[in-house]
């Protein structure tokens, strides 16, 4: 992989209530403002890309913005990402929330090259600098906040504090939690949420669709969960457990009580193996995507560990 | 033979196993291995070496099959990553035919297997390897991989030569686009065959063994067929556009239940309708068969003689028919208008290792 990260799509989400602005960024070094002219900007032009001295050819990252205040980083879980969730919006009454795609989870493409860990936590680390969320805290969830505590072992300045809801990256055979490829898609779906409508595109039967757009929505379900499955397929042991003490950052664990995937006993495995660690109460009502079935609850946890005041 | 794991009807982990038993206790059958999944070896350059060593051990009788292999076998009896399995099955091809083909040692830097030194011996007894089948289940990339290969693109369906039909055409489709010729011994195709004097005989010997493999054997939980990954893009997407023209035919037509797979509870009759089982008497089988190769253009059939819960007894009934009076009512097929240039070149017979010649040691 060449540099993944070297353009990114930033979608601004204004905060009084307006619509959506995209913004193109590539390169890095001094900030160089850039205004198209008449024909419009579907993505760099080759003069932006000249302008982009280190600009190396990787891919496009999408990466949706909102709120102002202290920087607060989101990573998406399993579902992947289409726009701002019920949590994001939430903080963002009180942060700058930056919450990039990962690649191949919907908004950012698939990017085949990154086949093992290393590579995952190299693409995070170029795409938190890209995003501009590196030192800050961060939410995260499932494989992301396996992908952030990764990272952390390896570059613990990657975030100020974590809150990980759900972490995959373990293994306990006594205690392996429900296999996600072998069961049904509709179980699938309900093994992510209890409220399946929060998935966005993952799941549910579109209404309103014409062909083409249907067939869209069914590829892009299939790749992220391609994308999804490599990362913990057969099973989540990457080695983390041996890692993990390498994290210096504060983490707090989160649960929803009702995770079946990664049983909320993972928590107290973690904060074993973390060398600070807060274990959250596991969330009453929440499936594995605990941000997505709580979303009030899990913000409320992010402001204690990431006060808007701070 | 072929390679299934943690399956109960297909009781052949190794079929490079089966295969050296069968170098050493016939004379002139081709063995076909169909065959070694080769993401599954590692390092790949094993099947390499245990395939020139079957090649050696039969005299020059193997024909070498690289499956993808199942999803069963793969992603979940043997734990490969769905979203690499196929760039690993390709780089592990592109091995083997190096290790087969290389005058001098080379060195192998894959992304999955680095070798610093390529040297296999021995080499296959077949120049410059065995003949190359590649087993498929009717996505576009085999057959543009088969024809571009030159190889021989073998539909290893289960369900028959009416359901086959629409695989087989896009796979002469794609090498027509090409301007290859469409030589039908370039195509395999599998057909599940019941054979006894009367077809009354025929429907009564085969109805218990039919019923028992595809409405027991062929059990499979759904979620295991398909994990997210096994399917390239251009396949999902053809599936998807299948499925949403489906749903739009759905309103005009009151569909049949032709699908592949949708065989649970199916009655014997059913199976035979469908094309499932050729049944019948050595004529018939016969003329069902010569029809099988011509409507889809295939040269080389694999015939089952044995499956469900045949016994013993039944199965050697079954083949003994097929081989003396089946077989050469349609061995002459095709061969008038096409060379098969992918068969066996064995070594001469005598020269070979024989079951029934006493080898005296000089």
């Amino acid at each position: 992989m060449t540099d993944p990260t070297s353009v990114v799509e930033r979608r601004v989400v204004a905060t009084s209530g307006g619509g959506t602005v995209t913004v193109f960024e590539l390169g890095s070094g001094p900030i160089l403002g850039v205004l198209h002219g008449t024909a419009g900007l579907d993505g760099p032009t080759a003069a932006m890309e000249d302008l982009a001295a280190d600009h190396s050819g990787g891919g496009t990252v999408t990466v949706f913005e909102l709120g102002s205040g202290p920087i607060l980083g989101v990573l998406h879980g399993t579902a992947g990402l289409d726009g701002p969730t019920a949590a994001m919006e939430d903080l963002a009454a009180d942060h700058r929330v930056i919450a990039p795609c990962l690649p191949g989870f919907g908004s950012t493409p698939d990017e085949p090259s990154l086949r093992s860990i290393h590579d995952w936590v190299v693409a995070l680390s170029e795409i938190s600098d890209a995003a501009g969320i590196t030192g800050a805290p961060w939410l995260a969830s499932s494989i992301s906040a396996m992908l952030a505590l990764e990272l952390a072992a390896i570059r613990p300045e990657a975030f100020a504090s974590l809150v990980a809801v759900g972490p995959t990256g373990l293994w306990d055979a006594d205690d392996p939690g429900t296999d996600l490829y072998a069961v049904s898609l509709g179980e699938q779906a309900s093994l992510l949420a209890q409220n399946t409508s929060t998935l966005g595109v993952l799941a549910g039967d579109p209404d309103g669709l014409d062909g083409d757009e249907l067939i869209e929505v069914g590829v892009s379900r299939y790749i992220r969960r391609r994308t999804a499955a490599s990362l913990v397929w057969p099973l989540p042991d990457h080695g983390l457990a041996g890692r993990l003490h390498r994290v210096s950052a504060p983490v707090t664990l989160v649960w929803g009580a009702d995770d079946r995937l990664v049983p909320p006993s993972y928590g107290e495995r973690f904060a074993g193996l973390l060398p600070e660690a807060t274990l959250a109460a596991p969330i009453a009502g929440a499936a594995h995507l605990a941000e997505l079935d709580a979303p009030a609850e899990v913000a409320a946890i992010v402001r204690l560990r990431a006060p808007a005041g701070a | 033979v072929n390679e299934h794991h943690s399956n109960a009807y297909g009781l052949m982990p190794s079929p490079n196993l089966m295969a050296s038993a069968l170098a050493r206790s016939t004379d002139d059958a081709a063995i076909v291995v169909m065959g070694n999944s080769l993401a599954l070896y590692n390092p790949p350059i094993r099947v390499a070496e245990e395939m020139a060593m079957i090649d050696g051990l039969s005299g020059g009788r193997l024909v070498a099959g690289f499956p993808v292999g199942t999803p069963m076998d793969t992603c979940f009896a043997y734990g490969m990553n769905p979203a690499t399995l196929r760039e690993r099955y390709h780089e592990a091809h592109d091995l083997v035919m190096q290790a087969w083909t290389a005058d001098e040692p080379f060195a192998f830097n894959g992304t999955y297997t680095k070798l610093r030194y390529v040297n296999p011996w021995p080499r296959p007894m077949q120049d410059p390897h065995p003949p190359i089948w590649i087993p498929g289940g009717g996505s576009v990339e085999t057959w543009e991989w088969c024809a571009e290969m030159d190889y021989v693109y073998s539909y290893l369906s289960y369900f028959g030569y009416k359901a086959g039909q629409a695989t087989m055409k896009g796979f002469w489709d794609r090498m027509a686009a090409l301007g290859r010729e469409p030589n039908p011994f370039q195509a395999g195709f599998i057909q599940f065959v019941g054979v006894a004097d009367t077809e009354a005989e025929a429907r009564r010997l085969y109805r218990e063994p039919a019923e028992y493999f595809f409405n027991r054997c062929l059990h499979l939980y759904p979620p295991f067929a398909d994990p997210p990954g096994y399917r390239t893009e251009a396949t999902v997407r053809a599936g998807v556009e299948g499925m949403v023209k489906q749903a739009a035919d759905r309103a005009k037509a009151a569909s049949g239940s032709s699908k592949p797979g949708a065989s649970a509870g199916l009655s014997f009759d059913e199976m035979v309708d469908r094309g499932y089982v050729v049944i019948g008497t050595p004529t018939t089988v016969a003329e069902q068969l010569t029809e099988v190769a011509t409507s889809l253009n295939v040269g080389n059939l694999m015939l089952l003689c044995q499956f469900g819960n045949m016994d013993r007894d039944l199965a050697m009934f079954n083949t003994d028919l097929v081989a003396r009076k089946v077989l050469p009512e349609i061995r002459g097929l095709f061969t008038d208008e096409w060379e098969h240039r992918w068969w066996i070149k064995p070594m001469a017979a005598d020269q070979r290792r024989s079951t029934t010649r006493t080898e005296v040691a000089r």
